[in-house]
């Protein structure tokens, strides 16, 4: 379970983004005053144009950055006053979490369920499944840097779940990659979700959105928009599409 | 300590992997002494070679060729520098022979030189050469020295004078340093120099690599997301800066043992033995003790540096001058009466250089010693927790 209760982020601006902005303010607000909850075994989707915030929300609950104000709380625990103990029961998966060309898809994998303080044999066992599931067997031992996009990705999933996480993070996952890779990940979701974890994504997507999700949350420039199921969310639509329903939502904000 | 170890071991491998590092780590120290030492001993060896067997082509300008200066001159023997000698008038300039090239040495000998000879007056001889010309002006003066020292032990002889009337003093100097301290005293500060200079190097690229090159290849927030306390990683990474620095000031000391022991640098039995009896392993461990706090220093400098860059390039741009900062003291060593004291002993750097010609000298003062490792200890904490606070700001680690 994941809840978030009037959690705000404030970046200071250094003198050149005060230029770049055309802005006196010392601080760029990136998240203003949200609050949402996400369940075990239902998969919760982020929505939000570019510089909405969602990257922010994520890294924020996945102990990266801490919040200016408000608390965010994982399976009952604080991420500022435990963030080991939140860090290890989440499985975080972006863009932007990068691998380590010099290594082997094996090498990485035992550092990573190491640092989760795993036993030797647990993590043995739980690569074997992982690499049966995606198929990894064949380039375990080749290093990371020789390896295609979505044999990385592969690689990546392996990691994010080595340690078999109770709440799942997925920011943007599928950005830039083709549909058979991205079609990994939308089944990595799925299982997440038959298995009772929390899972949280953000995607520009619809169509994605549409087949995975249960519950969604709009946020446009730090704030909520929307929250609730994704059958309210269609139920309350005035357009007939999903992507220009959150279209319209985003232009009536920013005419607000 | 597990994490910790985890975290060094798989940045260990990394670094290992790098091509980049391992050249500066390892590959380079080691060669670049071998070189620069076997260059400069064949070049200076040719070169002694060259001005020793090279036939010097003299003028002597003269109005008499059967002079007395000029048959002494003749009769030089060949061991002291083969040369082919040519007569010429007084009407010649000596400067066109010169500057032609044809001819390295023109010795003028006067008109009145028999006379002042014969009346025991001074007579004067103006050579002319090339100071550029290398090793003209020292072949003239061993020439005209044996002839000097001719004439003189001949007019002593004609004013019956024993050489003990024109002596009176006879000074026999009594050095009473050892070898080591001269060693050390005067050469000392090439070691630390080289220690200090490869220790810095290799702490600079993996520092750079291990933190920069993490955020520039988005693997730091991979890493982040690990149940891993940020000092534990900033420590993890620490140590392999450090021992990748203290790997390159081995490696550049194994590469100056190889250049001295295979390469004939050093001639001299006797150096060579009081060389092999500095290093001994008291001296090796009481270096060490000096340098894994500078290291320590070196990188608590550079990691607060390498987490603030978002580029390899801007890492290396901002670390490149501080290399210059590094060099600076380290030189220190070199000036002559700059020794260890209660006041250099607590300047970093300078301390250590200080210290370790001490050291080779046999001459360092315990407490001297200890103010030098505690300065260095505090320098290094103090570096240590600046990286920490630094990697610990979500700005620094976080694009």
């Amino acid at each position: 379970m994941i809840e978030l209760t009037n959690v705000s982020k404030h970046f200071q601006l250094s003198g050149k983004q005060k230029k770049e902005l055309a802005t006196t303010q010392d601080f760029a607000t990136a998240v203003d005053q949200l609050s949402f909850t996400c369940h075990p075994g239902r998969v919760f989707s982020l929505l939000g144009p570019n510089g909405a915030g969602k990257t922010t929300t994520l890294r924020m609950i996945a102990t990266l950055l801490q919040p200016t104000s408000g608390e965010i709380k994982v399976n009952g625990l604080s991420t500022t006053e435990h963030p080991n103990k939140v860090r290890a029961s989440i499985g975080f998966l972006t863009g932007s979490t990068g691998l380590y060309e010099r290594l082997t898809p094996n090498e990485l994998i035992t550092y990573f369920g190491k640092l989760h303080g795993m036993e030797h044999s647990t993590i043995e066992r739980r690569k074997s499944n992982l690499y049966d599931l995606l198929d990894v067997h064949e380039f375990q031992n080749k290093r990371i840097g020789k390896l295609s996009t979505g044999m990385r990705q592969k690689v990546s999933i392996c990691r994010t779940m080595i340690h078999d996480p109770e709440v799942v993070i997925f920011d943007e996952p599928t950005s830039g990659l083709d549909v058979i890779t991205a079609k990994n990940i939308i089944q990595l979701i799925g299982d997440c979700k038959a298995q009772g974890k929390t899972v949280i994504f953000s995607s520009h997507i619809m169509s994605e959105v549409d087949l995975l999700c249960d519950d969604l949350a709009i946020i446009h420039k730090g704030k909520l928009l929307f929250n609730d199921t994704l059958d309210a969310f269609k139920s309350s639509m005035t357009t007939d599409g999903l992507t220009s329903e959150f279209i319209h939502l985003i232009e009536n904000a920013e005419k607000q | 300590m597990k994490a910790i170890i985890t975290i060094c071991l798989k940045e260990l491998k990394e670094t290992l992997r790098d091509r980049r590092t391992m050249l500066a780590m390892i590959i380079i120290p080691i060669l670049v002494f071998p070189l620069i030492l076997g260059l400069t001993s064949m070049i200076s060896h040719s070169f002694d070679e060259k001005s020793k067997n090279d036939t010097f082509q003299i003028a002597l300008i003269t109005k008499d060729p059967g002079n007395d200066f000029a048959v002494r001159f003749l009769q030089l023997s060949d061991s002291l520098g083969p040369k082919k000698v040519f007569f010429y008038t007084n009407e010649v300039i000596p400067d066109s022979l010169i500057m032609s090239d044809s001819i390295q040495l023109a010795i003028v000998i006067p008109a009145d030189f028999e006379s002042a000879q014969n009346t025991m007056q001074t007579a004067e001889i103006q050579l002319f050469y090339k100071e550029t010309n290398l090793g003209a002006r020292q072949r003239a003066q061993t020439y005209l020295g044996v002839i000097e020292a001719q004439y003189k032990a001949e007019r002593l002889m004609q004013l019956e004078l024993p050489v003990e009337k024109l002596t009176p003093l006879a000074m026999t100097y009594h050095n009473l340093s050892s070898p080591k301290e001269m060693i050390g005293k005067y050469v000392g500060g090439f070691l630390p120099y080289l220690f200090i200079i490869f220790g810095f190097i290799g702490c600079l690229y993996p520092a750079i690599d291990l933190f920069t090159g993490e955020k520039e290849r988005k693997t730091l927030e991979t890493l982040l997301t690990a149940p891993v306390e940020r000092w534990k990683m900033l420590i993890g990474k620490m140590l392999v800066v450090v021992f990748s620095g203290l790997l390159a000031a081995i490696s550049a000391m194994i590469g100056l043992y190889i250049a001295i022991e295979h390469m004939n640098f050093i001639s001299d039995v006797a150096l060579m033995d009081t060389i092999y009896s500095i290093l001994n392993l008291k001296f090796i461990l009481l270096l060490f003790l000096l340098l894994i706090p500078l290291t320590i220093f070196f990188a608590g400098v550079m990691i607060p540096i390498t987490v603030h860059a978002n580029s390899f390039k801007e890492a290396q741009s901002i670390l490149t001058p501080i290399n210059f900062l590094v060099i600076l003291p380290a030189m220190v060593g070199f000036i002559p009466g700059i020794e260890l004291s209660y006041a250099t002993a607590f300047i970093p750097i300078v301390n250590v250089v200080l210290a370790s010609k001490e050291l080779m000298a046999e001459t360092l003062s315990p407490i001297l010693l200890i103010i030098t490792f505690l300065t260095m200890v505090i320098f290094a904490g103090i570096a240590v927790l600046f990286s920490y606070k630094r990697f610990g700001r979500e700005k620094s680690i976080i694009n």
